[in-house]
């Protein structure tokens, strides 16, 4: 029998058990500017997925037209003109951007996991286990990132996947430190020592209770890393280092090198303006989540 | 200070120290430590409040979470129902666990934003297996009762619930695994003062509900004398007085708890009383002063304070002060806690 | 009977939030006199700083706005002043000290750095001119030897004295008014008492008003001669800290002042009873009930009356205001039960 009274209805005027996810997408949804750039990278996506499944651009090789045909609107695939065989700039572009999705996403999938596992046991565990991978970090990251990826890309050989593997074994060490700021501050928070008073042993506190306040940082950085690995592939590219045989904005920057000499500037300018919307919508995807996700700016 | 044998209560705490090094230097060297805890002993009984009162530095809170070893103390001893907690390997700790539990500060920062309510309170009792399947969600919503919150709340979220709501949140936590030691650590400072009643009563309504033990930490000394049964008062790192409250309000036998309690604002625009204004900052636990640590604020510092420790005595019956002049503070500071309340006041215009 | 020096006339100030417009404050009114010292106490939530800040005029815009009412300074209506003229009312004339003393300071300047901007925007000295007044003003603070630490940087001193620090720069152009928000909140209770008795003394030296905002009843008692009492963004009772003390007429205000631990008289056996306690919670600001604002928490209310209307502050007392449909008319000794009573009592009978 308890003589405690109960306490009125909870205060939010919010709908029942709207999550900080939750809050999030609808302050989102607000910010109109950021909702169509998130448009436009899924629209890269989809154009990109096309492509793999060969509904578009997969004929990029043929050729429609003369040799360096300017820009006209007769024909979808003149739209941008065409290349020195004749190939169509709008399908390389199309293509380029299937690359370019797909180094921002591999590249991703393997520096996050590699630097979240990394960071998370060094900023929770502390102590030497700490000391070994900041250790590993610091060293690697001394060494200038162009000449490293130029390095690790002469060694695996040329191509997507060197890129992919090279990008992705470079970027880890950003969102390690990152992570393992973030894990050094949540280790301390009341939340995690109540847990540790309740009995949570280590693995329950990191998965459980550290890692799902450590999560939209991640998704933050992914924007982020997404951004880097196609700005590099492009650099990369332009440097004959990155794919072969298959167009990709890179390449076909660097054809226009020698085109620019003759007054072609149409695949330069394709090429650039594909990236530049992509790159842009990206940032400011990745700002608007910073600004909605972090839970302090409520 | 003769030590407290492991069943003289069912919290036996003998010459708990707690440094923290402070490390500097090329080669990473102790350059000073700060001295949180220095050589405390006391014992709680069971069914017992003990309040821990001091200001910031005293080390209280570090003693709290000494004893149930969320952080580890450097040396001394603690005994929870006789067994030797110190000693415990982490299987057994966790066991213990279940029966010592603590309910932080900040009801913001001591629940995880990202679960629910009912996965919060569902937690400690499927870590410990206390129950499965359906019997966990039919706990879950006693315990909420048993607090004070609706049975909605299972599906919400920390932030939708005001800041007495959650305290409430996390003390339904801590009853989950159905302790008998309750560690409070400054349970009510953040939280208004109407708020601070309720969660107050509903504390005292648990502790005669559910027979708990509790150790109560807070800066605010009318709401410790209030659920307490004994106070301890705190000055850097040491128990400097240890009373029933009446007694340590009657007749305070160490000059810092007759300052403390003059230096509490008194609800009462009439009451004007005789301030004791100690002199300058509260000092840090890196540096603390020789002797009795007290003397460089001490109103009635002797030569012999600078030098000589005072030891925790009995000085009454029950009533153990750390001061060598323990006897001369009621003559020299004035009788009495204060002098606020009603008519016996003693107006100084 | 001299004029007031700062007069708060209907104020309201709103706040554009997800979910509406939330009126932060509601329609407050108040004067303070010259050398006064006036108590703002409220819970969370009830629009006690957001009421300092627009008097400083320091409410975010957007999404905040002072929407309704005047505030006057020496006969001069801050509300929409332009700001080159409100920025040499604030801090010369107006100053404020906030509760963080921690974060209300500059780390990368020196104390003395940070008084003398205050100094040299307002009274235009020059810098060594400056920095004499500065060290003049820590030694009134109280800060021992000021020739050495106006030199020193904010984490070379401890929270007691960065506060006196506040103090300082917000004193030094010789304000009338001195808006302190929560100035003792923060710090230990030793020091909290140094603060106060600080406050005290140098609004005598300086003849200053000083607006007191705190939710600690206790400091309340002690500092302020007039004390306003606010609940949901509107005032619930004014009048003398005699008159909320002791003859507290809204059910709030004497819930609250019941809510703290009981309060012991010499020779007092100590009930180890409950406390009284006011149930419920605040409301919702976006979502007020219909009437009066606590009556959903009153022990008084009469859902006929207390839900039809909001209740208007009437006087029930000389200069004594409350807003209450049903105000309690008996007195109230501070901290009573029987037991205490009898104990004051028995004293009496003893002395």
């Amino acid at each position: 029998m308890s003589t405690i009274s109960t306490v009125a209805a909870p205060v939010s005027s919010a709908p029942l058990g709207r999550s900080l996810w939750g809050d999030a997408w609808v302050r989102m949804k607000r910010d109109k500017i950021a909702m169509a750039s998130l448009g436009v990278v899924i629209f890269y996506f989809l154009l990109a997925i096309s492509v793999k499944l060969g509904l578009v651009a997969h004929n990029w090789g043929e050729t429609v037209g003369k040799e360096y045909q300017p820009p006209s609107l007769e024909n979808w695939k003149l739209f941008f003109g065409t290349d020195i065989f004749g190939r169509s700039v709008v399908m390389k572009t199309i293509y380029g951007a299937y690359i370019s999705m797909t180094v921002g996403v591999v590249a991703s999938l393997i520096a996050i996991p590699i630097g979240v596992s990394l960071g998370a046991i060094a900023g929770y565990f502390g102590g030497w286990v700490d000391d070994i991978i900041t250790w590993f970090y610091t060293t690697i990251s001394n060494i200038p990132g162009i000449l490293l990826l130029l390095s690790m890309a002469l060694v695996l050989g040329k191509g997507l996947w060197s890129i992919n593997i090279a990008l992705g074994v470079t970027y880890w060490i950003g969102t390690c430190r990152l992570i393992r700021g973030e894990f050094m501050k949540h280790k301390e928070r009341d939340y995690v020592q109540a847990a540790r008073s309740l009995g949570a042993g280590h693995t329950r506190r990191i998965f459980i209770h550290i890692l799902p306040n450590v999560f939209h940082i991640i998704i933050i950085n992914f924007s982020f890393l997404f951004v880097a690995a196609i700005k590099t592939e492009v650099i990369l590219s332009y440097l004959g280092l990155g794919v072969q045989g298959v167009p990709s904005w890179g390449t076909m920057i660097d054809e226009s090198k020698l085109e620019l000499a003759r007054g072609v500037w149409w695949q330069l300018t394709s090429a650039s303006i594909a990236m530049l919307i992509v790159v842009l919508a990206l940032n400011i995807v990745g700002d608007a989540l910073r600004d909605c996700l972090d839970p302090k700016l409520k | 200070m003769a030590k407290y044998s492991p069943n003289d209560g069912l919290v036996v705490v003998n010459n708990l120290v707690k440094r923290f090094p402070i490390k500097g230097g090329i080669l990473g060297r102790e350059v000073a430590s700060v001295k949180a805890i220095s050589d405390v002993s006391f014992t709680i009984k069971k069914g017992e409040t003990l309040g821990l009162v001091g200001e910031s530095g005293c080390g209280k809170s570090t003693l709290g979470r000494c004893i149930l070893r969320l952080i580890e103390p450097t040396s001394g001893e603690v005994y929870f129902g006789g067994q030797n907690v110190l000693g415990l390997n982490s299987d057994e700790l966790r066991r213990i666990r279940r029966k010592m539990q603590i309910i932080f500060q900040d009801p913001y920062a001591s629940l995880n934003p990202r679960m629910t309510v009912g996965s919060i309170i569902s937690e400690p009792i499927k870590i410990h297996n206390l129950a499965q399947g359906p019997e966990v969600t039919k706990r879950v919503e006693k315990l909420l009762d048993l607090c004070g919150l609706r049975r909605e709340a299972i599906n919400r979220y920390p932030h939708e619930f005001s800041g007495g709501q959650r305290q409430r949140i996390c003390i339904a936590r801590a009853l989950a695994v159905e302790p008998e030691f309750i560690v409070c650590d400054e349970p009510v400072s953040a939280l208004d003062v109407s708020i601070q009643a309720q969660i107050i009563n509903l504390l005292q309504d648990l502790q005669q509900e559910l027979k708990l033990t509790y150790l109560f930490i807070a800066h605010d000394l009318k709401v410790v004398e209030h659920i307490s049964n004994r106070v301890a008062v705190m000055y850097l790192g040491k128990i400097a007085e240890m009373a029933s409250g009446d007694d340590l309000y009657r007749d305070p036998k160490h000059p810092y708890t007759k300052a403390l309690f003059s230096a509490i604002p008194s609800a009462n625009p009439r009451g004007k009383k005789q301030r004791i204004l100690l002199q300058g900052d509260v000092p840090s636990p890196i540096n603390v002063p020789s002797g009795c640590t007290f003397h460089p604020r001490c109103p009635m510092v002797r030569d012999n304070c600078k030098a000589d420790i005072p030891a925790l005595d009995a000085k009454a019956p029950d009533h153990l002060a750390a001061c060598h002049y323990s006897h001369l503070v009621a003559k020299e500071l004035g009788s009495g806690g204060t002098h606020r309340g009603s008519e016996a006041v003693v107006s100084t215009n | 009977m001299s004029t007031p020096v700062l007069e708060v006339k209907n104020l309201r100030t709103a706040f554009r939030v997800e979910g509406g417009q939330l009126i932060a404050v509601d329609d407050v009114s108040f004067s303070v006199m010259p050398g006064q010292t006036i108590g703002i106490v409220g819970e969370s939530g009830c629009g006690k700083s957001v009421t300092s800040l627009s008097i400083m005029g320091l409410i975010p815009n957007p999404p905040g706005k002072i929407i309704g009412g005047e505030i006057l300074y020496k006969g001069k209506n801050l509300v929409n002043l332009p700001a080159p003229e409100m920025r040499k009312i604030r801090g010369n004339e107006i100053s404020m000290i906030f509760q963080e003393p921690m974060t209300s300071l500059n780390p990368v300047f020196t104390i003395g750095n940070q008084i003398m901007e205050t100094i040299i925007l307002h009274q235009k000295l020059s810098k060594a001119d400056a920095k004499l007044k500065a060290i003049e003003m820590l030694r009134l603070v109280g800060i021992p030897a000021p020739e050495r630490r106006v030199d020193d940087y904010p984490h070379q001193l401890s929270g007691g004295m960065r506060q006196r620090v506040m103090i300082a720069m917000a004193l030094s152009c010789n304000p009338s008014v001195l808006i302190a928000d929560e100035p003792t909140t923060a710090l230990d209770v030793t020091i909290q008492a140094q603060i106060l008795e600080l406050i005290k003394g140098l609004r005598e030296k300086l003849n200053m008003a000083v607006v007191l905002i705190t939710h600690d009843l206790g400091v309340v008692a002690e500092t302020c001669n007039y004390v306003v009492v606010m609940y949901a963004g509107k005032v619930v009772e004014q009048g003398t800290a005699e008159d909320i003390f002791f003859r507290p007429s809204h059910p709030y205000t004497r819930g609250l002042l019941n809510s703290i631990p009981a309060e012991r008289a010499d020779g007092d056996e100590r009930k180890k009873g409950r406390l009284e306690t006011i149930p419920g919670l605040v409301p919702n600001l976006l979502n007020l009930p219909k009437g009066c604002r606590f009556m959903e928490r009153c022990k008084r209310a009469q859902p006929e009356t207390c839900s039809k209307a909001e209740p208007a502050l009437d006087l029930v007392g000389a200069g004594h205001k409350a807003a209450c449909f049903f105000p309690y008319k008996e007195e109230r000794t501070p901290g009573a039960t029987e037991s205490r009573a009898e104990g004051a009592a028995k004293n009496r009978a003893e002395a």
